[in-house]
Protein backbone atom coordinates (compact mmCIF):
# COMPACT_ATOMS: atom_id res chain seq x y z
CA UNK A 1 0.00 0.00 0.00
CA UNK A 2 3.24 1.99 0.88
CA UNK A 3 5.96 1.60 -1.50
CA UNK A 4 8.97 3.75 -0.83
CA UNK A 5 12.30 3.65 -3.03
CA UNK A 6 15.67 5.61 -2.70
CA UNK A 7 13.60 8.68 -0.95
CA UNK A 8 16.23 11.36 -0.35
CA UNK A 9 15.38 14.66 1.34
CA UNK A 10 17.68 17.80 1.33
CA UNK A 11 17.01 20.49 3.50
CA UNK A 12 19.40 22.98 1.76
CA UNK A 13 22.56 20.84 2.46
CA UNK A 14 21.44 19.33 5.22
CA UNK A 15 20.49 15.72 4.60
CA UNK A 16 17.60 14.61 6.50
CA UNK A 17 16.34 11.67 4.68
CA UNK A 18 19.43 9.31 2.89
CA UNK A 19 18.04 6.83 -0.11
CA UNK A 20 15.21 5.26 2.71
CA UNK A 21 13.41 2.49 1.11
CA UNK A 22 10.80 0.41 2.45
CA UNK A 23 7.13 -0.76 1.66
CA UNK A 24 4.09 -1.70 3.55
CA UNK A 25 1.46 -4.07 2.73
CA UNK A 26 -2.41 -3.48 3.12
CA UNK A 27 -3.22 -3.65 6.19
CA UNK A 28 -0.62 -3.60 8.24
CA UNK A 29 0.32 -1.13 11.38
CA UNK A 30 4.08 0.00 11.20
CA UNK A 31 5.77 1.99 14.06
CA UNK A 32 8.66 4.48 12.76
CA UNK A 33 10.57 5.15 15.39
CA UNK A 34 13.55 7.16 16.11
CA UNK A 35 15.62 9.22 18.30
CA UNK A 36 14.54 13.56 17.92
CA UNK A 37 15.53 14.85 15.21
CA UNK A 38 15.79 11.19 12.28
CA UNK A 39 13.62 12.75 10.11
CA UNK A 40 10.05 11.25 10.83
CA UNK A 41 8.25 13.80 10.62
CA UNK A 42 9.73 14.50 7.76
CA UNK A 43 9.39 11.47 6.03
CA UNK A 44 5.70 11.69 7.01
CA UNK A 45 5.33 14.99 4.80
CA UNK A 46 7.10 13.43 2.42
CA UNK A 47 5.01 10.80 1.85
CA UNK A 48 1.35 12.71 2.52
CA UNK A 49 2.49 15.46 -0.12
CA UNK A 50 2.72 18.29 2.07
CA UNK A 51 6.57 18.54 0.55
CA UNK A 52 8.67 17.06 -2.47
CA UNK A 53 11.40 14.59 -1.99
CA UNK A 54 14.52 15.51 -3.19
CA UNK A 55 15.26 12.40 -4.74
CA UNK A 56 12.87 9.15 -5.03
CA UNK A 57 9.43 7.47 -5.37
CA UNK A 58 6.56 7.12 -2.82
CA UNK A 59 3.95 5.13 -4.26
CA UNK A 60 0.40 5.26 -2.17
CA UNK A 61 -1.66 2.60 -3.40
CA UNK A 62 -1.08 2.77 -7.15
CA UNK A 63 -0.33 6.33 -7.36
CA UNK A 64 2.86 8.07 -7.28
CA UNK A 65 2.22 11.22 -4.42
CA UNK A 66 4.36 13.83 -6.88
CA UNK A 67 2.62 12.15 -10.09
CA UNK A 68 -0.80 12.03 -8.96
CA UNK A 69 -1.18 14.22 -5.99
CA UNK A 70 -4.77 13.61 -6.09
CA UNK A 71 -5.56 10.34 -6.30
CA UNK A 72 -2.79 9.76 -3.85
CA UNK A 73 -4.09 11.96 -1.12
CA UNK A 74 -7.73 10.96 -1.15
CA UNK A 75 -6.20 7.48 -0.02
CA UNK A 76 -4.47 9.25 3.21
CA UNK A 77 -5.50 10.11 6.62
CA UNK A 78 -2.83 12.41 8.01
CA UNK A 79 -2.28 13.54 11.57
CA UNK A 80 0.41 16.11 11.70
CA UNK A 81 2.78 16.50 14.54
CA UNK A 82 2.10 19.76 15.40
CA UNK A 83 -1.67 19.22 14.90
CA UNK A 84 -2.18 22.53 13.18
CA UNK A 85 -6.35 23.48 13.25
CA UNK A 86 -8.52 26.56 12.38
CA UNK A 87 -9.12 28.07 16.25
CA UNK A 88 -11.41 30.22 15.50
CA UNK A 89 -13.81 27.26 13.96
CA UNK A 90 -16.08 25.07 16.44
CA UNK A 91 -15.37 21.68 16.41
CA UNK A 92 -18.55 20.86 14.73
CA UNK A 93 -18.02 23.38 11.60
CA UNK A 94 -14.32 22.24 11.42
CA UNK A 95 -15.26 18.15 10.99
CA UNK A 96 -17.76 18.71 8.65
CA UNK A 97 -15.26 21.41 6.33
CA UNK A 98 -12.83 18.55 6.75
CA UNK A 99 -15.81 16.08 5.26
CA UNK A 100 -16.49 18.24 2.36
CA UNK A 101 -12.87 18.54 1.52
CA UNK A 102 -12.35 14.92 1.70
CA UNK A 103 -15.12 14.83 -0.64
CA UNK A 104 -17.67 12.60 1.51
CA UNK A 105 -21.30 12.70 -0.07
CA UNK A 106 -23.77 15.23 1.32
CA UNK A 107 -26.21 12.29 2.30
CA UNK A 108 -23.32 10.67 4.35
CA UNK A 109 -21.45 13.84 5.14
CA UNK A 110 -23.75 13.63 9.12
CA UNK A 111 -23.07 10.19 9.57
CA UNK A 112 -19.48 10.07 8.85
CA UNK A 113 -18.69 13.20 11.22
CA UNK A 114 -20.96 11.32 13.92
CA UNK A 115 -18.84 8.27 13.39
CA UNK A 116 -15.43 10.04 14.25
CA UNK A 117 -16.75 12.46 16.85
CA UNK A 118 -17.98 9.33 18.89
CA UNK A 119 -14.67 7.33 18.16
CA UNK A 120 -12.04 9.92 19.05
CA UNK A 121 -14.64 11.14 22.17
CA UNK A 122 -15.15 14.33 21.30
CA UNK A 123 -19.24 14.45 22.15
CA UNK A 124 -18.57 16.87 25.26
CA UNK A 125 -16.52 19.63 23.29
CA UNK A 126 -18.53 18.98 19.99
CA UNK A 127 -19.89 23.15 19.51
CA UNK A 128 -16.82 24.30 21.78
CA UNK A 129 -14.29 26.57 19.69
CA UNK A 130 -11.67 25.34 18.78
CA UNK A 131 -9.08 27.81 20.35
CA UNK A 132 -10.05 26.63 23.88
CA UNK A 133 -9.94 23.26 23.61
CA UNK A 134 -7.29 21.64 26.08
CA UNK A 135 -4.45 19.89 24.10
CA UNK A 136 -5.59 16.44 24.90
CA UNK A 137 -9.17 17.44 23.09
CA UNK A 138 -7.11 18.84 20.44
CA UNK A 139 -5.01 15.98 19.48
CA UNK A 140 -7.82 13.52 19.53
CA UNK A 141 -9.84 16.24 17.00
CA UNK A 142 -6.30 16.35 15.22
CA UNK A 143 -7.15 12.46 14.98
CA UNK A 144 -10.55 12.89 14.21
CA UNK A 145 -9.93 15.11 11.05
CA UNK A 146 -7.54 12.54 9.64
CA UNK A 147 -10.01 9.56 10.43
CA UNK A 148 -13.19 11.51 8.70
CA UNK A 149 -13.69 9.90 5.17
CA UNK A 150 -12.61 6.49 6.35
CA UNK A 151 -9.22 7.02 4.41
CA UNK A 152 -7.42 3.58 3.73
CA UNK A 153 -3.74 4.50 4.67
CA UNK A 154 -3.73 6.23 7.94
CA UNK A 155 -0.48 8.27 8.78
CA UNK A 156 -0.26 9.35 12.60
CA UNK A 157 2.60 11.96 13.50
CA UNK A 158 3.10 11.25 16.96
CA UNK A 159 -0.85 10.64 18.01
CA UNK A 160 -0.88 9.83 21.92
CA UNK A 161 1.40 12.75 22.64
CA UNK A 162 -0.98 14.96 25.21
CA UNK A 163 -3.61 12.61 26.20
CA UNK A 164 -4.90 11.74 29.28
CA UNK A 165 -4.38 7.91 30.32
CA UNK A 166 -7.66 6.70 29.83
CA UNK A 167 -7.70 8.41 26.55
CA UNK A 168 -4.14 6.83 25.38
CA UNK A 169 -5.41 3.27 25.44
CA UNK A 170 -8.80 4.25 24.57
CA UNK A 171 -7.11 5.76 21.45
CA UNK A 172 -4.32 2.78 21.22
CA UNK A 173 -7.62 0.53 21.25
CA UNK A 174 -8.91 2.43 18.14
CA UNK A 175 -5.69 2.14 16.02
CA UNK A 176 -5.22 -1.33 16.64
CA UNK A 177 -8.83 -1.51 15.32
CA UNK A 178 -7.60 0.53 12.54
CA UNK A 179 -5.60 -2.64 11.12
CA UNK A 180 -7.14 -5.52 8.99
CA UNK A 181 -8.97 -2.55 7.00
CA UNK A 182 -6.46 0.42 7.23
CA UNK A 183 -2.86 0.55 6.43
CA UNK A 184 -1.75 2.74 9.64
CA UNK A 185 1.99 4.19 9.94
CA UNK A 186 2.71 6.05 13.03
CA UNK A 187 5.80 7.56 14.44
CA UNK A 188 6.22 7.46 18.57
CA UNK A 189 9.04 7.61 20.95
CA UNK A 190 6.93 4.99 23.34
CA UNK A 191 8.46 1.56 22.20
CA UNK A 192 6.28 0.12 24.38
CA UNK A 193 3.36 1.29 22.25
CA UNK A 194 4.95 0.03 19.38
CA UNK A 195 4.97 -3.83 20.42
CA UNK A 196 1.35 -2.82 21.57
CA UNK A 197 0.16 -1.23 18.39
CA UNK A 198 2.22 -2.33 15.87
CA UNK A 199 3.14 -5.59 13.60
CA UNK A 200 6.49 -4.32 12.85
CA UNK A 201 8.76 -1.43 13.48
CA UNK A 202 11.09 0.38 11.31
CA UNK A 203 13.82 2.65 13.20
CA UNK A 204 14.63 5.71 11.30
CA UNK A 205 18.18 7.37 12.67
CA UNK A 206 20.25 10.34 11.13
CA UNK A 207 17.74 9.76 7.90
CA UNK A 208 18.59 6.10 7.39
CA UNK A 209 16.64 3.22 8.61
CA UNK A 210 18.98 1.15 10.88
CA UNK A 211 16.52 -1.55 11.78
CA UNK A 212 13.45 -3.29 10.76
CA UNK A 213 11.90 -5.51 13.36
CA UNK A 214 9.07 -7.92 12.86
CA UNK A 215 7.01 -7.70 16.44
CA UNK A 216 5.99 -11.08 17.87
CA UNK A 217 2.97 -10.62 19.33
CA UNK A 218 3.99 -13.35 22.26
CA UNK A 219 7.31 -12.31 23.23
CA UNK A 220 8.17 -9.38 25.38
CA UNK A 221 7.97 -5.87 24.63
CA UNK A 222 11.71 -5.22 26.25
CA UNK A 223 12.94 -6.81 23.32
CA UNK A 224 11.84 -3.57 21.49
CA UNK A 225 13.54 -1.77 23.82
CA UNK A 226 17.00 -3.70 23.33
CA UNK A 227 16.75 -3.57 19.71
CA UNK A 228 16.16 0.37 19.63
CA UNK A 229 18.87 1.23 21.70
CA UNK A 230 21.56 -1.04 19.45
CA UNK A 231 20.37 -0.28 16.44
CA UNK A 232 21.26 3.42 17.68
CA UNK A 233 24.19 2.63 18.99
CA UNK A 234 25.76 1.13 16.32
CA UNK A 235 25.28 3.66 14.20
CA UNK A 236 26.73 6.11 17.18
CA UNK A 237 29.89 4.06 16.52
CA UNK A 238 30.58 3.99 13.21
CA UNK B 1 -14.93 23.37 -8.23
CA UNK B 2 -17.01 22.31 -5.72
CA UNK B 3 -14.27 22.30 -3.21
CA UNK B 4 -12.95 25.80 -3.69
CA UNK B 5 -16.51 26.75 -2.81
CA UNK B 6 -15.82 24.91 0.20
CA UNK B 7 -12.71 26.47 0.71
CA UNK B 8 -14.20 29.91 0.17
CA UNK B 9 -17.13 29.14 2.13
CA UNK B 10 -14.88 28.44 5.11
CA UNK B 11 -12.77 31.37 4.61
CA UNK B 12 -15.53 33.70 4.29
CA UNK B 13 -17.13 32.34 7.76
CA UNK B 14 -13.85 32.97 9.57
CA UNK B 15 -13.60 36.06 8.88
CA UNK B 16 -17.14 37.18 10.16
CA UNK B 17 -16.50 34.83 13.47
CA UNK B 18 -13.09 37.06 13.75
CA UNK B 19 -13.80 40.51 13.87
CA UNK B 20 -11.21 41.48 10.66
CA UNK B 21 -14.31 41.37 8.56
CA UNK B 22 -16.31 43.67 10.53
CA UNK B 23 -13.52 45.87 10.88
CA UNK B 24 -13.07 46.34 7.54
CA UNK B 25 -16.79 46.60 6.41
CA UNK B 26 -17.30 48.91 9.45
CA UNK B 27 -13.91 51.29 8.31
CA UNK B 28 -15.04 51.53 4.93
CA UNK B 29 -19.08 52.35 5.71
CA UNK B 30 -17.60 55.22 7.61
CA UNK B 31 -15.23 56.37 5.41
CA UNK B 32 -16.86 56.21 2.37
CA UNK B 33 -20.50 57.53 4.32
CA UNK B 34 -18.25 60.59 5.61
CA UNK B 35 -16.46 61.27 2.23
CA UNK B 36 -19.89 60.95 0.79
CA UNK B 37 -21.67 64.10 2.67
CA UNK B 38 -18.81 66.14 3.03
CA UNK B 39 -17.96 66.27 -0.63
CA UNK B 40 -21.95 66.30 -1.37
CA UNK B 41 -22.21 69.26 0.58
CA UNK B 42 -19.09 70.92 -0.84
CA UNK B 43 -20.80 70.69 -4.00
CA UNK B 44 -23.98 71.90 -2.52
CA UNK B 45 -22.06 74.68 -1.72
CA UNK B 46 -20.24 74.99 -5.03
CA UNK B 47 -23.78 75.13 -7.10
CA UNK B 48 -25.40 78.01 -4.67
CA UNK B 49 -22.69 80.19 -5.78
CA UNK B 50 -19.97 79.00 -8.47
CA UNK B 51 -19.12 82.51 -8.86
CA UNK B 52 -17.48 82.66 -5.19
CA UNK B 53 -15.53 79.24 -6.19
CA UNK B 54 -13.89 79.70 -9.71
CA UNK B 55 -16.32 77.79 -11.86
CA UNK B 56 -18.34 80.29 -14.51
CA UNK B 57 -21.70 78.36 -13.89
CA UNK B 58 -22.96 75.07 -12.05
CA UNK B 59 -19.89 72.82 -12.38
CA UNK B 60 -20.87 69.24 -13.67
CA UNK B 61 -22.52 67.29 -11.04
CA UNK B 62 -20.54 64.04 -12.17
CA UNK B 63 -17.40 65.36 -12.87
CA UNK B 64 -17.24 67.96 -9.98
CA UNK B 65 -18.50 65.26 -7.53
CA UNK B 66 -19.65 61.68 -8.43
CA UNK B 67 -16.52 60.37 -10.40
CA UNK B 68 -13.92 61.71 -8.24
CA UNK B 69 -15.58 59.91 -5.06
CA UNK B 70 -15.54 56.78 -7.11
CA UNK B 71 -12.46 57.14 -7.14
CA UNK B 72 -11.88 58.18 -3.61
CA UNK B 73 -13.90 54.48 -2.68
CA UNK B 74 -11.65 52.92 -4.90
CA UNK B 75 -8.74 54.20 -3.18
CA UNK B 76 -9.96 53.27 0.14
CA UNK B 77 -10.89 49.93 -0.58
CA UNK B 78 -7.26 49.12 -2.17
CA UNK B 79 -5.54 50.83 1.07
CA UNK B 80 -7.95 48.97 3.35
CA UNK B 81 -7.79 45.64 1.37
CA UNK B 82 -4.66 44.33 3.02
CA UNK B 83 -6.90 43.63 5.97
CA UNK B 84 -8.30 41.22 3.71
CA UNK B 85 -5.62 39.62 1.76
CA UNK B 86 -3.19 39.43 4.26
CA UNK B 87 -4.98 36.16 6.09
CA UNK B 88 -5.81 34.89 2.87
CA UNK B 89 -2.97 32.42 2.48
CA UNK B 90 -0.09 33.54 5.11
CA UNK B 91 -2.60 33.21 7.72
CA UNK B 92 -2.36 29.16 6.66
CA UNK B 93 1.14 29.30 6.29
CA UNK B 94 1.72 30.85 10.26
CA UNK B 95 -0.25 28.83 11.94
CA UNK B 96 0.13 25.19 9.90
CA UNK B 97 -3.11 24.46 8.97
CA UNK B 98 -1.27 24.93 4.94
CA UNK B 99 -0.16 21.00 5.82
CA UNK B 100 -4.02 20.24 6.16
CA UNK B 101 -4.76 21.70 2.93
CA UNK B 102 -1.98 20.54 1.23
CA UNK B 103 -2.47 16.88 2.52
CA UNK B 104 -6.48 17.08 1.35
CA UNK B 105 -7.39 15.83 -1.71
CA UNK B 106 -7.29 19.32 -3.03
CA UNK B 107 -6.47 21.31 -6.31
CA UNK B 108 -4.30 24.43 -6.43
CA UNK B 109 -6.76 25.90 -8.19
CA UNK B 110 -9.00 25.29 -5.63
CA UNK B 111 -7.44 26.77 -2.56
CA UNK B 112 -6.59 29.72 -4.81
CA UNK B 113 -10.23 30.55 -6.79
CA UNK B 114 -11.71 29.66 -2.87
CA UNK B 115 -9.57 32.51 -1.31
CA UNK B 116 -10.03 34.67 -3.95
CA UNK B 117 -13.66 34.19 -4.38
CA UNK B 118 -13.99 34.86 -0.77
CA UNK B 119 -12.28 37.94 -0.50
CA UNK B 120 -14.18 39.13 -4.02
CA UNK B 121 -17.32 38.47 -1.99
CA UNK B 122 -16.69 40.84 0.74
CA UNK B 123 -15.19 43.21 -2.19
CA UNK B 124 -18.90 42.55 -3.22
CA UNK B 125 -20.03 43.63 0.30
CA UNK B 126 -18.06 46.95 0.76
CA UNK B 127 -19.56 47.96 -2.74
CA UNK B 128 -22.74 47.46 -1.93
CA UNK B 129 -22.46 49.52 1.57
CA UNK B 130 -20.79 52.07 -1.49
CA UNK B 131 -23.77 52.04 -3.14
CA UNK B 132 -26.12 52.57 -0.46
CA UNK B 133 -24.74 55.91 -0.19
CA UNK B 134 -24.78 57.12 -4.15
CA UNK B 135 -28.27 55.37 -4.04
CA UNK B 136 -29.87 58.60 -1.79
CA UNK B 137 -29.05 60.70 -4.66
CA UNK B 138 -31.48 58.90 -6.76
CA UNK B 139 -34.52 60.87 -5.61
CA UNK B 140 -33.15 64.29 -5.75
CA UNK B 141 -31.04 64.52 -9.23
CA UNK B 142 -31.23 63.17 -12.85
CA UNK B 143 -28.50 60.63 -12.85
CA UNK B 144 -29.04 58.16 -14.65
CA UNK B 145 -28.76 54.11 -13.33
CA UNK B 146 -26.20 53.55 -15.76
CA UNK B 147 -23.51 55.95 -14.81
CA UNK B 148 -24.48 54.71 -10.87
CA UNK B 149 -23.60 51.21 -12.09
CA UNK B 150 -20.45 51.84 -14.09
CA UNK B 151 -18.97 53.54 -11.54
CA UNK B 152 -19.94 50.87 -9.12
CA UNK B 153 -18.13 48.71 -11.70
CA UNK B 154 -15.09 50.46 -11.70
CA UNK B 155 -14.63 50.30 -7.87
CA UNK B 156 -15.05 46.53 -8.29
CA UNK B 157 -12.76 45.99 -11.39
CA UNK B 158 -10.05 47.98 -9.46
CA UNK B 159 -11.03 46.16 -6.42
CA UNK B 160 -10.66 42.81 -7.73
CA UNK B 161 -6.69 43.69 -9.14
CA UNK B 162 -5.87 45.22 -5.77
CA UNK B 163 -7.08 41.80 -4.56
CA UNK B 164 -5.05 39.57 -6.86
CA UNK B 165 -1.68 41.95 -6.01
CA UNK B 166 -2.84 40.90 -2.02
CA UNK B 167 -3.30 37.32 -2.97
CA UNK B 168 -0.29 37.06 -4.51
CA UNK B 169 2.18 38.90 -2.08
CA UNK B 170 0.31 36.83 0.78
CA UNK B 171 1.51 33.90 -1.18
CA UNK B 172 4.93 34.43 -0.63
CA UNK B 173 4.87 35.90 2.64
CA UNK B 174 4.47 33.44 5.75
CA UNK B 175 3.79 35.94 8.27
CA UNK B 176 0.27 37.80 8.10
CA UNK B 177 1.56 41.03 9.47
CA UNK B 178 4.25 41.60 7.14
CA UNK B 179 2.16 40.18 4.28
CA UNK B 180 -0.19 43.20 4.82
CA UNK B 181 2.45 45.91 5.32
CA UNK B 182 4.09 44.77 2.36
CA UNK B 183 1.01 45.13 0.13
CA UNK B 184 0.27 48.58 2.14
CA UNK B 185 3.44 50.15 1.30
CA UNK B 186 3.07 48.72 -2.73
CA UNK B 187 -0.10 50.24 -2.95
CA UNK B 188 0.97 53.43 -1.39
CA UNK B 189 4.16 53.87 -3.65
CA UNK B 190 2.11 53.18 -6.61
CA UNK B 191 -0.54 55.54 -5.40
CA UNK B 192 2.26 58.69 -5.02
CA UNK B 193 4.37 57.29 -8.26
CA UNK B 194 0.60 57.74 -10.00
CA UNK B 195 0.34 61.36 -8.56
CA UNK B 196 3.67 62.79 -8.97
CA UNK B 197 3.60 60.79 -12.88
CA UNK B 198 0.70 63.39 -13.83
CA UNK B 199 2.51 66.18 -12.66
CA UNK B 200 5.60 65.45 -14.94
CA UNK B 201 5.49 67.61 -17.87
CA UNK B 202 4.40 65.86 -21.46
CA UNK B 203 8.57 66.13 -22.58
CA UNK B 204 11.51 65.55 -21.70
CA UNK B 205 12.69 69.08 -19.92
CA UNK B 206 16.11 69.27 -21.59
CA UNK B 207 17.77 72.91 -22.10
CA UNK B 208 17.81 73.93 -26.16
CA UNK B 209 22.00 72.96 -26.39
CA UNK B 210 21.26 69.34 -25.85
CA UNK B 211 22.88 67.41 -28.55
CA UNK B 212 19.98 66.56 -31.42
CA UNK B 213 21.38 62.77 -31.48
CA UNK B 214 20.83 62.24 -27.65
CA UNK B 215 17.72 64.49 -27.59
CA UNK B 216 15.43 62.16 -29.81
CA UNK B 217 16.47 59.04 -27.85
CA UNK B 218 16.16 60.58 -24.85
CA UNK B 219 12.55 62.31 -25.81
CA UNK B 220 11.78 58.51 -26.53
CA UNK B 221 12.71 56.95 -23.28
CA UNK B 222 11.34 59.84 -21.08
CA UNK B 223 8.09 59.85 -23.13
CA UNK B 224 8.10 55.57 -22.32
CA UNK B 225 8.92 56.08 -18.54
CA UNK B 226 6.12 58.60 -18.14
CA UNK B 227 3.43 56.79 -19.31
CA UNK B 228 4.22 53.94 -17.95
CA UNK B 229 4.35 55.95 -14.52
CA UNK B 230 1.13 57.11 -15.89
CA UNK B 231 -0.12 53.31 -16.78
CA UNK B 232 0.41 51.16 -14.15
CA UNK B 233 -0.69 52.42 -10.79
CA UNK B 234 -3.97 50.87 -10.36
CA UNK B 235 -6.01 53.63 -9.46
CA UNK B 236 -5.25 55.49 -12.45
CA UNK B 237 -7.68 53.88 -15.07
CA UNK B 238 -10.49 54.24 -12.27
CA UNK B 239 -10.15 57.90 -13.58
CA UNK B 240 -11.53 57.63 -16.64
CA UNK B 241 -14.24 54.73 -15.73
CA UNK B 242 -15.85 56.43 -12.91
CA UNK B 243 -16.15 59.41 -15.51
CA UNK B 244 -18.45 57.13 -17.72
CA UNK B 245 -16.07 57.08 -20.23
CA UNK B 246 -16.06 53.29 -21.25
CA UNK B 247 -12.82 52.50 -22.60
CA UNK B 248 -11.78 48.45 -23.67
CA UNK B 249 -8.56 49.59 -22.63
CA UNK B 250 -9.07 50.32 -18.84
CA UNK B 251 -10.95 47.23 -18.13
CA UNK B 252 -9.33 45.15 -20.08
CA UNK B 253 -6.20 46.30 -17.40
CA UNK B 254 -8.01 45.19 -14.20
CA UNK B 255 -9.38 42.09 -15.95
CA UNK B 256 -5.29 41.68 -16.79
CA UNK B 257 -3.61 42.61 -13.93
CA UNK B 258 -6.40 40.34 -12.39
CA UNK B 259 -5.12 37.01 -14.25
CA UNK B 260 -1.52 38.03 -14.20
CA UNK B 261 -1.43 38.19 -10.38
CA UNK B 262 -3.92 34.80 -10.20
CA UNK B 263 -1.07 33.44 -12.59
CA UNK B 264 1.50 34.08 -10.43
CA UNK B 265 0.12 33.02 -7.16
CA UNK B 266 -0.12 29.55 -8.53
CA UNK B 267 3.17 29.78 -10.00
CA UNK B 268 3.86 30.76 -5.76
CA UNK B 269 2.24 27.83 -4.79
CA UNK B 270 2.92 25.47 -7.16
CA UNK B 271 6.83 26.26 -6.50
CA UNK B 272 6.69 23.84 -3.41
CA UNK B 273 6.63 20.81 -5.71
CA UNK B 274 9.77 22.19 -7.71
CA UNK B 275 12.80 19.54 -5.87
CA UNK B 276 15.10 21.24 -4.35
N1 LIG C 1 11.91 22.98 7.17
C1 LIG C 1 13.11 22.56 7.58
N2 LIG C 1 14.22 23.22 7.22
C2 LIG C 1 15.43 22.81 7.61
N3 LIG C 1 15.66 21.74 8.36
C3 LIG C 1 14.59 21.02 8.78
C4 LIG C 1 13.26 21.40 8.41
N4 LIG C 1 12.41 20.52 8.96
C5 LIG C 1 13.16 19.64 9.64
N5 LIG C 1 14.48 19.93 9.55
C6 LIG C 1 15.58 19.15 10.12
O1 LIG C 1 15.50 17.83 9.64
C7 LIG C 1 15.79 16.91 10.67
C8 LIG C 1 14.66 15.91 10.82
O2 LIG C 1 13.54 16.57 11.35
P1 LIG C 1 12.19 15.81 11.69
O3 LIG C 1 11.20 16.82 12.13
O4 LIG C 1 11.82 14.96 10.52
O5 LIG C 1 12.63 14.90 12.91
P2 LIG C 1 11.75 13.91 13.76
O6 LIG C 1 12.32 12.57 13.56
O7 LIG C 1 10.32 14.07 13.47
O8 LIG C 1 12.06 14.42 15.23
P3 LIG C 1 11.10 14.48 16.50
O9 LIG C 1 11.16 13.15 17.13
O10 LIG C 1 11.75 15.51 17.36
O11 LIG C 1 9.75 14.86 16.06
C9 LIG C 1 16.04 17.73 11.94
O12 LIG C 1 17.43 17.82 12.12
C10 LIG C 1 15.46 19.07 11.61
O13 LIG C 1 16.20 20.09 12.24
MG1 LIG D 1 8.69 14.64 14.45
Amino acid sequence: MIEVQKLTKYYGLFCALKEVSFSIQKGERVGLLGPNGAGKSTMMRILTGFMPASYGTTKIGHYEIHEYPLEAKRLIGYLPERVPLYDEMTVKSFLKFVAQVKGVPRSELKSSVDEVVHTCGLEQVFYRIIGVLSKGYRQRLGLAQALIGSPPVVILDEPTVGLDPQQVVEIRELIKNLGGKHTVLLSTHILSEVSLLCSRALILNKGEIVAEITIDPSRPSAEIEQAFLKAISKEGLD
Amino acid sequence: MKSAWTIGKREFLSFFITPSGYVILGLIALLTGTAFVLSFLTYVQISQSPFQFGYSSVPDFEETFLSPYFVFCGIMIMFLSPIITMRLLSEEYHRGTMELLLTYPLRDRDIIFGKFGSALIILLLAIILIALNVCLLLPFSDVEWSVLLFGLCSVFLMGMAVLSVGLFISSLITYPITAGLVSFGIYLLMFIVGNVAEKLPASAPLPGTFPIILKGMIERLYILFRSLLLELPLDNHAKNMALGILEPKDIAYYLLCTAFFIFLTFRSLESRNWRK
